[in-house]
């Protein structure tokens, strides 16, 4: 029972009792009646804390005319704009407004004119590490963008880029020294190398998929590897093949020669990454943007030929790994067994892993990262290599698909928590659970029993001794407001499981009994207590209600 | 050079890369985790049974044991670093590779800088002693390898087959969705499997320094000629790396007689891409379903 405190020393007066014809108690001990409309009030009232609610505008807004809006900058001799910018209308003012969609030619645009802007404010006692460095990165990340086109375009897990590289390398090296080939054929014959190796591994990625391929590559990898160190032309002894005719003069000075070093690679990153963009931008980046792991078989009902456009990706990528180990022979007059070595592969993977699969600026970031810690800090010694796998591990174990999935990542994860907090500010009134909710077709029924248990709550608060003891003395008849109120709930309750007396004889005993709700279907004997006179059972049956209510 | 000469090593070899073939298999058909980390538990094990036979015991019992109980810890620290916090996530195969490639990037690194870059061997488990068989000569080492890796795969095999684990191991192999439906730890038996398939690279990294040092670079070979074999023989069929390891045994042996010592390799990657293109999931490799994950 609800504590009376406040409520005792209340006396109700029956209002017809000074007409005298007054049934039920002329007065009576009762509660005050709070006002129902409070309770509705605070029950119905929307207490979730509310924010301001939209984005922040994180993006440059231009001014904009109607008329504008067509005049736009276009790629000569295609129609293709120079940046995708969309006219819009702001909300609140109606002004016309511009806005570019897709940013990210413009990031583009200002890390190219850094990265050739760069050599120009190296300090002075790093100038030759951060140059040679600087060479390394262009060559490693045009590498690792085409590589990237084979891992995340065409989805072909293939190690063994590095594999075509180093044999382009090696025999075009090879065919410098042996027959004097210019170095500006070099390239061209590496291009012819890396379709023929494109060829023969192409033949089981058509067969095998996934990760047997990737193992397979591995295996290949290190094929090259054996076969290069040991074979007596390729020069086992000296740990490389060297002497190739490159563009570099070395008559020139050193300088020079790093400075034309670094800028001929970076031209190369350029040639890659726009080969990138002419295959991944294009007609076959997008057949196979329709077609990724799982869904190939979709992709194919609907016509796309996916196996197709991998092979020809794949060999295409193949020609340009192997132009690449053309050029890297040009560059640096030979090249050296460790671009077999499994740790050139891991570092590979490593760079592609830390960026991020499947994204130019993913493997351009990974190779800028990993060759800053493996070239430039040199004086750290073995602990490079181990932060280099302590980064890639963490990448991995962390991170979804590396440092660019980052956002989508971490608006994936603020998307579950808000749900997960708005989840715990949803009032839950228990009337219903959210799947029975949904489930029920006539929402009268929720709005029911939402009202209902309004009510009942309020109604808890008036059932006092006072009340009760006032319908035991007069159980019919006029009462006092609280228990009138309880009263009338009771006698509106639905008519299955409603309580009622049964009379034995003519003149009683009375036994309570509840109504089964259905036509035909005789009502049940609730218990075996017997009530001598009426009074005495309706005030049972009341008290009956009562504790029903209580536990409800 | 003499053929039996020749075939005796290769089968040695065989039994030594067919342990790690078993183990690579075993992992990626119960777990769906490709584990290029065995160079790193090959490794582990083999400095773990030098600082024992350093420090504790030249026993070749205990070191064997010891090498296999290093393997077992290098296994669990795989599955505790890469499977347990990655099996859930989205991109599991790729990312789990990459970080078991990048466990054996830090591993090697991290022997390098505790080691040094000198090679250990470990002391001899067999003795010294030969047996004339069929006009053979069979040294010990050779016997005892054959022998112990045989028995490690008759003892898993066993294990695999009778054990509770085993039976829940291969429950995870054929639909690890439902294992994990009707109670079987995803985690717990990934703790298993790993320790398990470690154990049996222990074993091998103990039996193949009888032949080679233990160095920091040194699990790669193993680690490349195993998922060769896994490969070859079928990812998740244990009586198709043994078959693979038998055939790709031979054929090292024939290309040492008749051609050379250098072809090895290429002979095997033909061999090996000829069986790939021929049944694409391996010897006795399922041939249209792979393990969904």
């Amino acid at each position: 029972m609800t504590e009376p405190t406040e409520k005792s020393g209340y006396t109700w007066i029956n209002p017809l009792a000074s007409w005298g014809t007054a049934t039920g108690n002329p007065a009576a001990p009762s509660v005050p009646v709070p006002d129902i409309r409070e309770d509705w009030d605070r029950v119905t009232g929307y207490k979730v804390p509310t924010y301001l609610v939209g984005r922040l505008k994180h993006y440059v807004i231009w001014s904009n005319h109607g008329d504008r809006l067509w005049n736009r900058t276009r790629w000569w001799p295609t129609r293709r704009n120079l940046l995708h910018v969309t006219g819009i209308y702001n909300r609140k003012t109606a002004i016309a407004e511009k806005k570019i969609l897709d940013r990210r030619p413009i990031y583009w645009l200002i890390c190219m004119v850094l990265l050739a802007l760069a050599p120009l404010v190296f300090p002075a006692s790093m100038q030759n590490t951060l140059l040679t460095a600087g060479t390394i990165f262009g060559i490693f990340a045009a590498i690792n963008v085409c590589w990237t086109l084979i891992i995340g375009t065409a989805s072909i897990f293939s190690l063994a880029s590095y594999a075509v590289v180093g044999t382009a390398a090696f025999l075009t090296s090879w065919l410098s020294i042996t027959y004097g080939v210019p170095w500006y054929v070099l390239p061209l014959i590496g291009s012819a190398i890396g379709l023929v190796f494109g060829l023969a591994i192409a033949l089981p990625a058509l067969r095998l998929d996934g990760f047997y391929y990737a193992l397979l590559t591995l295996g290949l990898n290190e094929l090259c590897r054996v076969f290069f160190t040991t074979s007596k032309e390729f020069g086992s002894a000296s740990g490389g093949l060297y002497g190739a005719d490159s563009f570099i003069r070395e008559s020139w000075d050193p300088m020079v020669q790093s400075y034309v070093g670094y800028y001929a690679a970076f031209a190369l990153l350029l040639g890659s990454l726009s080969l990138f963009r002419l295959i991944n931008g294009k007609r076959l980046g997008r057949v196979l943007r329709m077609a990724p792991e799982k869904r190939e078989a979709f992709a194919a009902a609907c016509g796309v030929d996916y196996k197709r456009a991998r092979i020809v990706i794949f060999i295409v990528t193949s020609v340009a790994l192997g132009f690449i180990g053309g050029f890297y022979a040009a560059q640096y007059r030979g090249v050296a067994f460790s671009i077999f070595s499994f740790d050139t592969v891991l570092l590979g993977l490593a760079m592609l892993a830390i960026g991020g699969i499947g994204k130019a600026e993913g493997a351009v970031l990974g190779t800028l990262v990993v060759v800053f810690l493996d070239k430039v800090l040199l004086e750290w010694g073995p602990i490079r290599h181990f932060l280099v796998g302590a980064l890639m591990l963490a990448a991995v174990l962390f991170l979804n698909n590396g440092y660019f999935g980052i956002k989508k990542q971490f608006n994936a994860w603020r998307d579950k928590k808000r749900g997960e907090w708005r989840s715990t500010r949803t009032e839950k009134g228990g009337e219903a659970l959210p799947e029975e909710a949904t489930e029920t077709n006539d929402k009268d029924q929720l709005y029911f029993r939402r009202f209902d248990k309004i009510q009942r709550d309020y109604l808890k608060k008036l059932i006092t001794p006072e009340i009760i003891e006032e319908h035991r003395r007069q159980p019919l008849g006029q009462h006092s407001e609280a228990l009138e109120r309880v009263l009338l709930y009771f006698r509106r309750a639905k008519l299955e499981d409603k309580y009622a007396l049964h009379r034995a004889g003519p003149h009683g005993p009375y036994k309570i009994i509840a109504f089964s709700g259905s036509r035909g279907v005789s009502p049940r004997i609730v218990d075996d207590r017997e009530f001598a006179t009426v009074d005495e059972g309706y005030h049972g049956v009341f008290m009956r209600r009562v504790h029903d209510l209580m536990e409800s | 050079m003499d053929v039996f000469f020749v075939l005796t090593n290769a089968i040695t070899v065989a039994c030594i890369y067919g342990l790690i073939a078993i183990a690579v298999s075993i992992t990626w058909s119960s777990l769906g985790l490709i584990n290029l980390a065995y160079g790193f538990v090959f490794t582990f094990a083999g400095y773990g049974a030098w600082l024992f036979a350093e420090h504790i015991s030249e026993m070749p019992v205990l070191l064997a044991g010891a090498g296999i109980a290093m393997g077992a810890l290098a296994g669990i620290i795989v599955c505790l670093v890469v499977f347990i916090p990655l099996h859930d996530k989205p991109n599991f195969t790729t990312r789990g590779m990459i970080a078991t490639l990048a466990i054996s990037l830090i591993g090697s690194q991290s022997f390098l800088m505790f080691f040094g870059p000198r090679p250990k061997s470990l002391p001899d488990l067999f003795g010294f002693w030969t047996v004339d068989m069929f006009g053979v000569t069979l040294t010990s080492d050779k016997i005892g390898i054959v022998l112990c890796s045989t028995l490690m795969l008759f003892v898993v095999v066993r294990w695999m087959r009778g054990s509770r684990r085993g039976l829940e191991i291969r429950a995870m192999m054929m639909n690890p969705h439902a294992a994990s439906i009707v109670g079987i730890g995803v985690r717990s038996t990934g703790i298993y499997v790993m320790a398990v398939t470690g154990a049996m690279g222990g074993l091998a990294s103990v039996l193949l320094s009888q032949t080679y040092y233990i160095a920091p670079f040194n699990g790669l070979t193993p680690l490349i000629k195993g998922v060769s074999i896994a490969l070859c023989g079928g990812l998740g069929s244990v009586q198709g790396a043994v078959i693979a390891a038998i055939l790709l045994g031979l054929v090292e042996a024939l290309t040492n007689e008749f051609l050379g010592g250098q072809y090895v390799l290429m002979t095997q990657f033909l061999v090996i891409i000829a069986v790939l293109v021929v049944r694409p999931r391996g010897i006795s490799g399922l041939l249209d379903k792979a393990r969904e994950q």
